[in-house]
């Protein structure tokens, strides 16, 4: 938390960092949907973003190094997506394991959330720049 | 990372299915193309996709190693289709054999108009996804505003 941002805005944007993984790696996934021996990806980190949001600004730890638990400040912008390859598939004869509609659900999905969390950084924005035209009237 | 990524890999994908659609046309249209330049019937093409660590050029893929995360698609290979010609009986034809056989290409044009739909849907999944990417960026760039 610092100057005009807090852990809220720092939490959306944390967020839409992520979110914007996880697009990348669907669409990638939407791509090689017929590439023979391509591995379906998926990209977790609502619960690291959960964990580290709980945890921010919390105990006055200290923290060095990305590695480190997600403690103390700047924990929610540190928070970490895992990205591995989808256990929950079929596996087609080519050895492909891309599942096209769960991808583009996947991907209309994270778009509107997306779109949600711009929408709420745009709100937190428009609440500040009220509080600074306005309140010295 | 960023969403030129995601438009760069969304892109291999429409680039690598109309490779797959043209070779699909290809297909079609020699059907009944019984002399080639390389001699004998025209033979059936079919493409190979292959997954790419994605890189914007070659230094990057040198110098840094790619995640394999996001891997776009590229077409590796058009292969030749080994099934023995057709052999048709028509003693008049130019092209036939002593024995009056003609050899046709081995073509199904049902399996090829299933490719072709089956490439149209990838094809119009990866313009969603680069849609979706589209309203995203232009979203962004209105924070603020």
């Amino acid at each position: 938390m610092s100057g005009i941002s807090d852990k809220t805005t720092d939490a959306l944007g944390a967020s839409l960092d992520l979110r914007l993984l996880r697009h990348n790696v669907t669409s990638a996934n939407v791509a090689n949907a017929e590439t023979p021996g391509y591995k379906a990806k998926q990209v977790d980190f609502e619960e690291a973003l959960s964990r580290a949001l709980d945890h921010e600004g919390l105990g006055k730890m200290h923290t060095s190094a990305d590695e480190h638990f997600l403690m103390g400040q700047g924990a929610v912008s540190r928070a970490r997506a895992d990205v591995y390859d989808n256990p929950d598939v079929n596996v087609t004869n080519d050895g492909n394991t891309v599942d096209m509609e769960k991808e583009l659900a996947t991907l209309a999905d994270n778009s509107i959330l997306y779109k949600a969390a711009l929408q709420l950084i745009n709100k937190k924005l428009g609440a500040m720049r009220y509080a600074v035209t306005e309140g010295g009237r | 990372m960023d969403f030129t990524t995601a438009m760069r890999i969304s892109s291999s994908g429409l680039s690598a299915q109309r490779t797959r659609m043209n070779t699909i046309s290809s297909n079609i249209a020699n059907v009944n193309t019984t002399k080639t330049p390389e001699g004998g019937p025209y033979r059936r093409k079919d493409v190979v996709f292959e997954a790419m660590p994605d890189a914007r050029n070659f230094g990057e893929l040198v110098t840094s190693s790619p995640s394999a995360d996001m891997q776009r698609v590229q077409v590796s290979d058009v292969t030749v289709d080994r099934k023995a010609p057709m052999l048709k009986y028509e003693p008049d034809h130019p092209d036939a054999n002593e024995e009056g056989y003609v050899a046709y290409p081995n073509i199904n044009l049902m399996e090829e108009m299933a490719n072709m739909i089956q490439a149209t849907r990838s094809y119009e999944a990866n313009v969603s996804a680069m849609q979706a990417t589209k309203d995203m960026a232009l979203g962004a760039i209105e924070i603020g505003r």
